[in-house]
């Protein structure tokens, strides 16, 4: 007893106290003399009758700071320990209860703590301690409870949270209490998450301070609802609102979370966006909000729930009242927008099933484009709602939201659909000005040559005038063609002055001096044809168009109220829409109206063609031509039936327009007064239909394909062709038209120059969304670099060349993480080789009691043998064949290295459940080893730490039934630097260098998956084997630059890479993605198709799973014999 | 035992292989000069190679032109099981047809023939293609090259100028019957690198093209064979043109006439057309649900 010196002085003090003090005194000495020399256990032991001598209770303290020294010593430095004494000195001269307490949880709390950290935790007690009985009590529970904080919480959170309980404390005792009980058993448990959350419980305290203990209670649950990364978020926003002194924070809490629990994961942030748009104008519209979500998210998607959020906002902006009854789905116009939002029907939904009916019904290679695409292209088309086509594609708007319901305007789409193929697949555009028509005689040649005869003649006497003038004036400037020729339209077909001919439809056109009527006609009869056709051809969609021409009926303009010409194209148009009774018909007309009938009958029947409706317009053309374009009193209108007219027949036809031309000069001679014709509107669901522009941009291309002798048309050429024609209709003013004209015929031409359709792949069109866009083709200069196409889904074909690959090995790094991965996995790795093994002998094992095969199996010949004897039929099956199937197969893993996989693992959700572990006692074990490393390592793991591992599991399998493998890494920043890292080559041997590369794959950059997968697919396909497989394993979606952003660019990388999933596919490569992203199902099920894939529920269980799926892959492939 | 036998009604016939003569004349529309090409090729001992994909009328050709071909045969034994065996009366027109559908386990003994025990020792007993042979049949592989490789050894001496089958295990060399005729059949579409008819073998052949038949022809078809009316005979025939339209798009094969007939049936045994082509055509066809769902939408506009 070396320190004894103190004792006698320090023991006589201690005398004066309760005895039990002085035992415990002497019980430590021996312990804490070790620690400390002798002039410090002098101050020890002095500190402690200083306590003991604080107050009449205080030696309880003392007893207590004896007892726990010896402990508490070994973890602190002597000046450290005094001050830590001190603190309790301090304590227990406010209450011995509060030292005792600081005292009692000090063994607990040292060795977390900092020693510097002592006396600001002793202060956090006493700032609880308010001299009344229940404050010490609370006091003492936080010392309690503090040494659980502190290990698990850094000390700051624990001083917020100790303030918060402070301020608790103020208002309530029992729940402070409660709430650090509480906080003792949930703080710990929360991530990055715990600091807004104890701000929000901050901002609680001065509005609702009751609501803090129920959202203690309910967090831990609550916010497993919510995506890690969104939490903070959500709990900035609870905190916002309870500053602003919304009630029911802990409501919004459960209720909120459970919303963004089934929102698709993903939009998560998405829908926060939303509610602090909201928050910033009214908060308390937050709440309803988030709890119409689910029942909103069920009946629309995300990208139309915020058209119906917008309309939301307006509202709250201008009556804060109805805005929150709008979000509460409470008033009208919520629910009557959510009704109409959740029937329409967005095109890109139905796109791929419309692409393969039209392509089905036309017999070729369609494609479906949205209407704005082609608005875009800015080659004519303007309108954005209407259908139409371009001879190879198909153009439908992008929402159809007639019907309430998604059956119906699904029909919609394809009744639009389906007249806009019949224009494919029934030739509209296929019209030749010499070709026979079927129902009608020739009148087209006859015509024209009248026409050009009259024209040449005009013609000539324009030349005489200018001669004339020419003498006149004695110059001889030339006055050629093209100055008279605008005003003289076409000229005889091979003069150079009109470029209408350069289409058989222009030049059928051009014979008609009022183009606009004779281009209305074409139309509607075209149309006529065609509806009919289609009602015949395919009976199933009738009642479908049946009920949208009815419709259509309904909202065309009234005939009696028009002009006699727009009147009888009006007739014609209810006609073609299968309205032929109680027709309105002007009585002087009714000859006529009969005849357009008959005319328009012609066409209904299967065999008519597309020279028909040229035909049918002609003559409609002579009839309506003659009748004067004025308005005709209401009782001047008789209705007619004109269902069956009956037969057409030229010579009366020929009659009629005689009696008409008569009229006609009678009328002239009278009185002028003639409306000006107005073309009649559109017909919706019939689209745009332009077949001379059709027509013209498929010569064009043809022309520029052949590179011929035709004389190519240029650009004033076309313009003064566009200029002619009857199909553009332009807005703009008078001004502007040669200026768009121009840009028309320039975007035309290069139109015409892209190659037609199903050539090669052509560069797509139309601006591009995305800035990784700007630039074209790459080029390789380096070795090792690969170039790959990449697949556009919008404009549904290949960029050619885009994607430079740069393959590079990996570096060697150390050996031993191999031989540890191994190791650390033992059992695991026993198991995977055991039931690799099994395999191969299944291969070549002797297959018995065959018909055929290499021997006699010596058993089954002698039982038949015996039979024979026995006179009973013996069995035929005497024969052992040795089964020589190799198991041949390649495969390539391709590892996901970008940033994404350096994130850490949560291990603490890993222990959430003990239930799942394996009824096998093997694999039971493998579990159990798992759990426990995950448990002894606290250090943290990260994905590709995983990947690695069992990167190490799985060469090692492979190597034991020797199938050909090739392991790569992917990543890269760009479309010009995608990385491919060799890990081990497809024809590399296995060896020492390889375990050492597998220490070095590292996170990296970014993932453009299409294009690493092809680079893949070449290595594979130079593989002799039966089966090739590819085994993608990954984190999450695709991304990179310009690969991965919302909205399109998301759909794009997925496309891209479905599209390379599919070329490997057709590659007889098998492909195969296994994902460890939880949220994986949504995107890989569109980018695998029917292709196999699979979510890793459960991380831990990669390097487990992995050679496990490889095995059932392969196995089922070898079954066959 | 017999006579209990003989007793039972007997609800099935039963042949030996080269005694199965196609009786009643079978339906056969022709669409192009294939039936004189076969019977020229047959007048002149070349053997023919039918090329074509799934369900489009190769077999039902050839048992057509088995029909057609038949001529005086001599005599024919009875087989011993009774009902079924045909009594061909001396002077009847009629050719044998033997077909054999080739998997990829047949191998060269399955056609020639192989030794058995017997009570007293072994037996031989000749396989289809000896069988053939010997009786002057119309042999038809159908689906050749699915076979074992070591069938070509036993094709090519047959096919050529030499027209003999030699019998290894017996050491014995058959020379073919003057009215035997090697056919075999073959679908271009399965044509992968692993399963391509060698060159050598396929210069063997004449090779007779068959393709889904036109519109009207196919219409045609479907009546016949499926009791339908003309008007869901003209829609099957005009569904299974567009759904052949997509067979660069995405299906692997169109529909065939065989399926195309199926639905007929379903059809003419009362069942809505619609449903009729979904079962018959569409499932069959795929399983990619927005395929399906396209397929339907096109029977759907072709059918009420």
């Amino acid at each position: 007893m070396t320190s004894s010196a103190p004792t006698p002085e320090i023991e006589l003090e201690l005398a004066k106290l309760p005895p039990a003090v002085l035992e415990a005194y002497q019980e430590s000495l021996g312990p804490v003399g070790g620690a400390f020399g002798p002039d410090e256990v002098g101050l020890w032991a002095k500190e402690g009758v200083s306590i003991g001598s604080q107050t009449i209770r205080s030696w309880e303290a003392a007893i207590e700071y004896y007892r726990v020294s010896p402990h508490v010593c070994r973890f602190l430095s002597f000046p450290s320990f005094m001050q830590w004494a001190r603190c309790g000195t301090y304590l227990a001269q406010d209450s011995p209860t509060l030292a005792v307490a600081f005292f009692k949880s000090s063994v607990a709390i040292v060795p977390n703590l900092r020693p510097q950290y002592i006396p600001r935790w002793a202060g956090l007690g006493r700032s609880l301690y308010k001299g009344t009985w229940k404050s010490s009590t609370l006091a003492a529970k936080f010392f309690e409870v503090s040494p659980e904080l502190v290990r698990s919480l850094p000390f700051w959170d624990v001083e917020v949270f100790a303030s918060l309980v402070e301020a608790l404390s103020y208002k309530s005792y029992d729940v402070a209490s409660e709430c650090l009980t509480l906080g003792k058993d949930v703080l710990p448990g929360m991530g990055r998450e715990r600091e807004p959350f104890l701000a929000m419980a901050r901002a609680l305290i001065d509005t609702s301070w009751r609501e803090v203990k129920t959202c203690l209670e309910l967090v831990p649950r609550a916010l497993q609802h919510v995506d890690e990364a969104q939490t903070g978020r959500f709990l900035k926003l609870g905190e916002r609102l309870a500053k602003v002194g919304l009630r029911d924070t802990s409501r919004f809490l459960s209720d909120g979370t459970q919303a963004l629990g089934r929102v698709p994961s993903g939009s998560q942030g998405y829908i926060l966006d939303l509610c602090d748009q909201l928050a910033a104008v009214a908060p308390e519209a937050v709440p309803p909000f988030l709890r119409s979500l689910d029942s909103v998210l069920t009946r629309i998607t995300v990208s139309q729930l915020d058209t119906w959020y917008q309309h939301g906002m307006r509202l709250l902006q201008d009556n804060p009242e109805s805005g929150i009854a709008f979000f509460k789905i409470e008033s009208n116009t919520s629910e009557s927008m959510l009704e109409t939002l959740s029937s329409s029907l967005e095109l890109d939904r139905v796109k791929g099933i419309l692409r393969l009916y039209c392509r089905a019904l036309s017999g070729a290679g369609v494609e479906i484009l949205n209407t704005k695409e082609l608005v875009r292209r800015n080659i004519g088309w303007i309108d954005e709602d209407s259908a139409s086509t371009d001879g190879s594609k198909v153009f439908l708007p992008p929402v159809v939201d007639h019907y309430s319901n998604k059956q119906d305007n699904f029909s919609w789409f394809k009744v639009v659909s389906t007249h806009q193929v019949g224009h494919l697949e029934f030739g509209s555009f296929e019209f030749l000005f010499d070709k026979q028509a079927t129902q009608f005689e020739d009148r087209r040649h006859g015509m024209e040559e009248e026409i050009n005869a009259r024209r040449a003649e005009e013609l000539a006497a324009r030349r005489a005038m200018a001669d004339m003038a020419r003498e006149l004036a004695g110059e001889d400037a030339e006055v050629t063609f093209v100055e008279v020729g605008p005003e003289g339209a076409a000229s005889a077909p091979e003069s150079p002055g009109s470029m209408r001919t350069y289409t058989d439809i222009g030049r059928f056109l051009a014979m008609f001096e009022n183009g606009k009527l004779a281009f209305d006609l074409f139309t509607v009869l075209e149309d006529c044809r065609l509806d009919y056709r289609i009602k015949v051809e395919y009976p199933g969609i009738s009642r479908a168009s049946s009920r949208v021409q009815t419709e259509t009926l309904e909202r065309r303009p009234k005939i009696e109220d028009m002009p006699i010409q727009q009147a009888m194209v009006e007739l014609l148009i209810h006609m073609s829409l299968e309205r032929f009774s109680g027709l309105p018909v002007p009585e002087e007309y009714e000859e006529a109206a009969v005849m357009l009938s008959r005319i328009l009958h012609q066409l209904r029947t299967a065999a008519a063609n597309v020279e028909d409706t040229a035909e049918a317009t002609l003559r409609a053309y002579e009839i309506i031509s003659r009748l004067p374009n004025q308005t005709e009193e209401e009782d001047q209108w008789d209705e007619q039936d004109l269902e069956e007219p009956g037969e057409f027949n030229e010579e009366e036809f020929q009659d009629l327009i005689d009696r008409l031309q008569a009229d006609m000069e009678q009328r002239s001679e009278g009185q002028e007064g003639d409306e000006s014709y107005e073309s009649p509107e559109p017909v919706d669901y019939r689209g745009d239909f332009k077949p001379e522009m059709v027509q013209l941009l498929t010569r064009l291309q043809a022309d520029s394909g052949e590179q011929g002798e035709a004389q190519p048309m240029t650009q004033e050429m076309l313009e003064q062709l566009l200029q002619e024609s009857d199909e553009l209709e332009l807005d703009a003013e008078q001004g502007d038209i040669t200026d768009s004209m121009t840009t028309f015929a320039q975007n035309i031409m290069k139109e015409a120059g892209a190659p037609p359709p199903n050539s090669q792949p052509g560069q797509g069109y139309g601006p591009l969304l995305h800035d990784d866009d700007q630039g074209g083709e790459l080029e390789t200069r380096e070795p090792q670099t690969f170039l790959y196409d990449e697949w556009d889904f919008r404009a549904n074909d290949y960029k050619p060349r885009w994607c430079i690959v740069k393959e590079k090995t990996v570096e060697e790094g150390d050996i031993n993480f191999y031989q540890d991965a191994l190791k650390n996995y033992q059992s695991l790795s026993n198991h995977i080789r055991r039931q690799f093994e099994l395999i191969m002998p299944e291969s070549m094992r002797k297959t018995y009691r065959l018909i055929d095969g290499e021997d006699l199996d010596l058993n089954a010949t002698l039982e038949a043998w015996v039979d024979l004897k026995m006179k009973i039929p013996p069995d035929d099956k005497i024969y052992w064949h040795r089964n020589r199937n190799r198991r041949d197969v390649a495969v390539v893993f391709l590892l996901d290295m970008s940033a994404s996989t350096a994130e850490a693992i949560d291990e603490g959700r890993q222990t959430v459940d003990d239930r799942d572990a394996p009824d096998d006692p093997v694999e039971y074990m493998v579990w159990l080893r798992r759990r426990r490393e995950g448990l002894v390592r606290r250090n943290y793991k990260r994905i590709i730490d995983l990947e690695k591992e069992s990167t190490a599991l799985l060469v090692q399998a492979l190597e034991s039934i020797g199938d050909t493998y090739g392991i790569y890494g992917f990543s890269g920043y760009g479309r010009e630097n995608v990385e491919f890292y060799v890990i081990k080559d497809i024809s590399e041997g296995f060896g020492d260098k390889v375990k050492r590369r597998i220490d070095k794959i590292t996170p990296l950059h970014a993932t453009r998956m299409g294009a690493a997968i092809r680079h893949a697919i070449t290595k594979l396909e130079n593989q002799d084997a039966h089966t090739k497989i590819m085994f993608l394993v990954s984190d999450g979606r695709p991304q990179d630059r310009g690969y991965s952003r919302e909205g399109v660019e998301k759909e794009y990388a997925v496309h891209d890479t479905h599209m390379a999933l599919v070329e490997a596919r057709q590659k007889s490569i098998t492909p195969f993605c296994l994902t460890v992203d939880k949220a994986g199902h949504d995107y890989l099920k569109s980018m695998c198709g029917d292709m196999g894939y699979e979510v890793l529920g459960e991380i831990w269980s990669l390097p487990e799973r992995l050679p496990m799926l490889y095995r059932e892959l392969t196995a089922r492939r070898f079954v066959r014999r | 035992m017999v006579e209990a036998a003989e007793q039972e009604v007997q609800h099935y016939s039963e042949y030996a292989i080269e005694e199965f003569l196609v009786r009643a004349e079978p339906y056969y529309r022709a669409v192009g000069d294939e039936m004189e090409l076969f019977s020229a090729a047959y007048q002149q001992h070349i053997p023919v190679l039918l090329k074509g994909p799934t369900g489009c009328g190769k077999t039902r050709f050839v048992e057509y032109m088995a029909w057609k071909l038949g001529r005086p045969m001599t005599v024919i034994r009875e087989q011993q099981n009774g009902g079924g065996a045909q009594e061909v009366r001396e002077g009847e027109v009629r050719v044998p047809l033997v077909t054999i559908a080739c998997h990829e386990d047949l191998t060269a003994s399955d056609l020639v023939g192989r030794y058995l025990l017997d009570a007293d020792g072994t037996r031989w007993i000749d396989g289809p293609m000896t069988r053939a042979v010997k009786a002057g049949a119309i042999l038809y592989l159908d689906e050749v090259v699915e076979a074992r490789k070591d069938t070509t050894v036993l094709i090519h001496p047959l096919t050529d100028h030499r027209r003999i089958l030699p019998v290894e295990k017996t050491g014995s060399i058959i020379e073919a019957d003057d009215r035997f005729l090697l056919c075999i059949s073959y679908n271009p579409g399965y044509q992968s690198a692993l399963k391509d008819l060698k060159h050598s073998t396929r210069q063997r052949f004449i090779s007779i093209e068959f393709n889904y038949p036109p519109r009207e022809i196919e219409r045609e078809i479907i009546q016949q064979e499926s009791g339908c009316t003309e008007e869901q005979a003209d829609s099957l025939a005009k569904l299974g043109e567009k759904i052949r339209n997509l067979e660069d798009h995405g299906l692997q094969e169109g529909a065939s006439t065989r399926l195309l007939i199926y639905a007929g049936r379903l059809i003419s045994e009362g069942i809505p057309p619609r449903r009729a082509c979904q079962v018959a055509i569409v499932w069959t066809l795929t399983d990619e649900p927005e395929l399906q769902r396209s397929l339907e939408e096109v029977t759907s506009s072709i059918f009420e």
